[in-house]
């Protein structure tokens, strides 16, 4: 791919991955988000990907967090409330950028991320949307990704981010070993997502401190294998909810013959999101972790034992929902349009598994490049 | 592309093409596919894989031309700026030889699997994972880079995890599985950690860089070698972590096999032969690892003696004999050690196929007196106490779990912590 081409293709690359994430839900009949909802969505995640002034595309992003918010109000308030904050922390930091008070943007522009991401502790909305409602969480990765774009493209080439970025690293590595060890002793599948959410969020932190560096296209690819694979899992979560009710470790679920696809779904995004082989997850984690080394070999070694610990918990998890004496239902197990939307994301998962290079030379050469 | 690279993707891919066919066959199909159906697919995968890697061999061997020796080149994996992965596989004796053996077991196991399983629940799935395995096993045999060999080492320690809770109904196995799991997965860490080490101080995760290992100060080849040791020690169930083994017999009789008789088992001593250059170089972790092997064969012997089920008694022979490859690494004798494990794991294979055979002898044969032996004899008290020892494995998972026991601690403090903030942020009634 010549350069010129790779540098205009980076955010309809980025943008692709974003409305796949955003339609899923609805594709898979699991909310019927209102279309004009959608429509807003769409417009703000082109407007932030394509944007050549960080004030619209602060804007734009903004914008979409406070449509998030809308759709999460009827059922966390808490969420819709930390969605609000991270709209205006972006406005600030678009601000800030236009007065040239470049270290203020950046910290802005970081909390906004670290909210929508859901690191700890500014994670309680995200929480919270994880807990009642996982679907508007898959909606909301999508545009999640789009402020990363947004942070890597505009705010981290600065020396402000440079100088920032052995905190950030290190902060983002103790949020990810504090949410992975959480993870360990969660009672519910739904204290699982949290706990996931939150450690991934800690990770992409550590990421966009590294990223400062010159590694903004590592940085991408981890918001964007969060993304995918956090979204499947939500879904996942959310097609076995409306089946069989909140899923509780009271003992083991033995969901596994009555619904055999649902598990490996659940097995292959779990385990996307700790790195399986094949998968985008592998290449963000190993690309992650060699940029990281520069910054901080200790964070480096924290990450890798979060991921181990989280590899574990997800593992266990799944042994608590699907393994265990058969518990009969008479709900289906995931239908077509449902399978269609997994297969989708999976895809996507598995494109950049195996040609991360598609995601990562236009993202490297469009990043790279900040705009004047 | 050349034919020799044509044969090494196709030794590592065929396997993974038949599992995703019958991924997406389970996936979209209204039907489960049939038993000859997923025989038939994945066994394709694994006959392709094995005649590819018998034409690496001949390559290797200057059978259809010049000797094919050293790194093969398939480009680049992924690139930024000037870092880059490369996809590069190694065509060495030690590669071809790992190679050709692990497919032609696997390709054996799945043939004997078709009949032993007939009709059990579980059929497309165990095939399905055999397959996932034996990329696995010949992305580790034949990876030229530390990143490849990682993708491979984790695809066998999940295809193990799975083969381990094959029989999920029953709560024993689940446990188990997940115990194993949670042992390669921290001790995977080791590995993880020493690429990206390896990579910063040798500029290459390269098996061929390693070549430069003695270049590096002691201090820094000695913490790589102990970190390849550690997850080496996790993945062959080396002292401490030798507790996941027996659990880990609960799979059905031919992954036991194929696993922990062959291939899987001897995964970490394939790892030391691999990184020989940085273990050549450090005397500590080879110390280290001589006393680790020599600990767990003297164990592993000890629980045999007194071990009463077939396959628990064969997996701490076949640990016994794992301990005393890793000693001959360790000290130097890297082709020795080679042989050992290639023949250990054919006797092994042979013995767990044979197990409920052996079972059924048994019952028919009566059970034999055993002589008193020397210790008994001479300090019956000792031999009382080792006897006991033996019996409990010497409590080896107590006391992993007891030295894990302050994460756990921390885990739930962390938990009741976070629960704290998240009620007083809330304003929706928290329901955490």
């Amino acid at each position: 791919m010549s350069p010129d081409v790779a540098v205009q293709s980076a955010p309809w690359e980025a943008l692709l991955v974003c409305a796949v994430l955003l339609f899923a839900p609805s594709l898979a009949s699991q909310r019927a988000t209102p279309a004009w909802q959608l429509l807003g969505l769409a417009v703000a995640l082109v407007a932030a990907l394509f944007a050549s002034t960080a004030t619209l595309a602060y804007a734009a992003v903004a914008a979409g967090a406070l449509i998030h918010a809308l759709g999460a109000w009827p059922r966390s308030r808490t969420g819709a409330l930390f969605l609000a904050l991270s709209a205006v922390a972006s406005v600030s930091a678009a601000a800030a950028m236009a007065g040239d008070h470049l270290t203020a943007a950046f910290l802005l522009s970081g909390l906004a991320v670290a909210i929508r991401a859901g690191v700890m502790p500014f994670h309680v909305g995200v929480a919270a949307i994880c807990e009642r409602a996982p679907v508007v969480q898959t909606e909301q990765l999508a545009s999640t990704i789009a402020l990363v774009f947004v942070h890597l493209r505009f705010v981290d080439h600065h020396a402000a981010a440079v100088e920032l970025a052995p905190t950030l690293v290190r902060y983002g590595a103790a949020a990810c070993v504090a949410a992975a060890l959480m993870t360990l002793v969660q009672r519910d599948l739904r204290g699982l997502y949290r706990g996931t959410t939150a450690m991934h969020g800690g990770m992409l932190l550590a990421g966009m401190g590294a990223a400062s560096l010159g590694n903004f296209a590592a940085a991408l690819l981890v918001a964007v294998a969060m993304g995918l694979a956090l979204g499947g899992l939500g879904l996942i979560i959310t097609s076995l909810e409306n089946r069989v009710g909140p899923v509780v470790f009271a003992g083991p679920g033995g969901r596994a013959r009555t619904f055999p696809r649902l598990a490996a779904a659940f097995a292959l995004f779990g385990g996307a999101g700790v790195g399986l082989p094949g998968t985008a997850g592998f290449v963000a984690d190993d690309l992650l972790l060699h940029t990281l080394w520069f910054e901080s070999p200790t964070s480096t070694v924290t990450v890798i034992l979060s991921s181990a610990m989280l590899a574990v918990a997800t593992l266990a998890s799944f042994s608590k929902v699907f393994l265990g004496r058969t518990t009969p239902s008479l709900a289906p197990d995931l239908h077509a349009r449902e399978r269609l939307v997994l297969m989708l994301l999976l895809l996507g998962l598995l494109v950049l598994g195996f040609v991360p290079g598609a995601l990562l030379g236009p993202a490297d050469a469009f990043l790279t490049n900040p705009p004047l | 592309m050349t034919a020799v690279q044509l044969a090494l993707a196709a030794a590592v891919l065929a396997p993974l093409v038949a599992v995703a066919v019958m991924g997406l066959r389970v996936l979209l199909g209204d039907q489960p596919p049939s038993e000859r159906e997923t025989v038939r697919t994945i066994g394709a995968g694994l006959i392709a894989s094995l005649s590819a890697a018998l034409g690496v061999v001949g390559a290797w061997a200057g059978a259809w031309g010049p000797e094919v020796r050293g790194d093969v080149e398939f480009g680049e994996w992924l690139r930024i700026g000037d870092f880059f992965i490369p996809a590069v596989l190694l065509v060495d004796g030690i590669s071809v030889t790992i190679s050709v053996f692990a497919a032609a077991l696997t390709a054996l196991i799945a043939r004997f699997s078709r009949t032993y399983l007939h009709k059990e629940p579980g059929f497309i799935r165990f095939f399905v994972l055999l397959g996932l395995f034996a990329t696995g096993t010949q992305l580790v045999a034949l990876a030229g880079a530390l990143e490849l060999f990682f993708a491979g080492w984790e695809i066998i320690g999940i295809a193990s995890a799975f083969f381990i809770g094959f029989f999920h109904e029953r709560g024993e196995p689940v446990r188990s599985s997940v115990r194993a799991f949670a042992t390669y997965r921290l001790s995977d860490a080791g590995l993880l950690i020493a690429t990206v080490t390896t990579f910063e101080l040798l500029g290459s995760a390269r098996f061929s860089a390693f070549e430069r290992a003695g270049a590096l100060p002691p201090w820094e080849s000695t913490t790589i070698a102990l970190l390849f040791l550690l997850s080496a020690m996790g993945k062959s169930a080396q002292l401490p972590f030798s507790g996941w083994l027996p659990r880990a017999m609960e799979g059905p009789t031919p992954s036991s096999a194929l696993f922990y008789g062959a291939v899987s088992i001897h995964a970490g001593l394939f790892l030391m032969l691999r990184v020989w250059p940085v273990l050549e170089v450090s005397m500590v972790a080879r110390a280290v690892g001589v006393v680790v092997g020599l600990s767990t064969a003297l164990y592993a012997a000890a629980v045999v003696r007194v071990h009463t089920d077939a396959k628990g008694a064969l997996a701490h022979a076949t640990l016994a004999q794992v301990g005393l490859i890793l000693a001959e690494i360790c000290m130097g004798w890297t082709t020795l050690a080679l042989v050992h494990l290639v023949c250990h794991a054919f006797l092994r294979l042979g013995q767990y196929l044979k197990a409920p055979n052996t079972i059924h002898d048994a019952h028919r044969l009566g059970h034999a007196h055993g002589r008193v032996s020397w210790l008994e004899h001479r300090a019956p008290a000792v031999a009382a106490r080792l006897y006991a020892a033996s019996l409990h494995r010497l409590r080896l998972d107590d006391r992993i779990d007891w030295a894990f026991s302050p994460v756990l601690r921390l885990a739930h403090r962390l938990d009741r912590l976070d629960q704290w903030w998240r009620r007083t942020l809330s304003v929706d009634g928290a329901s955490t």
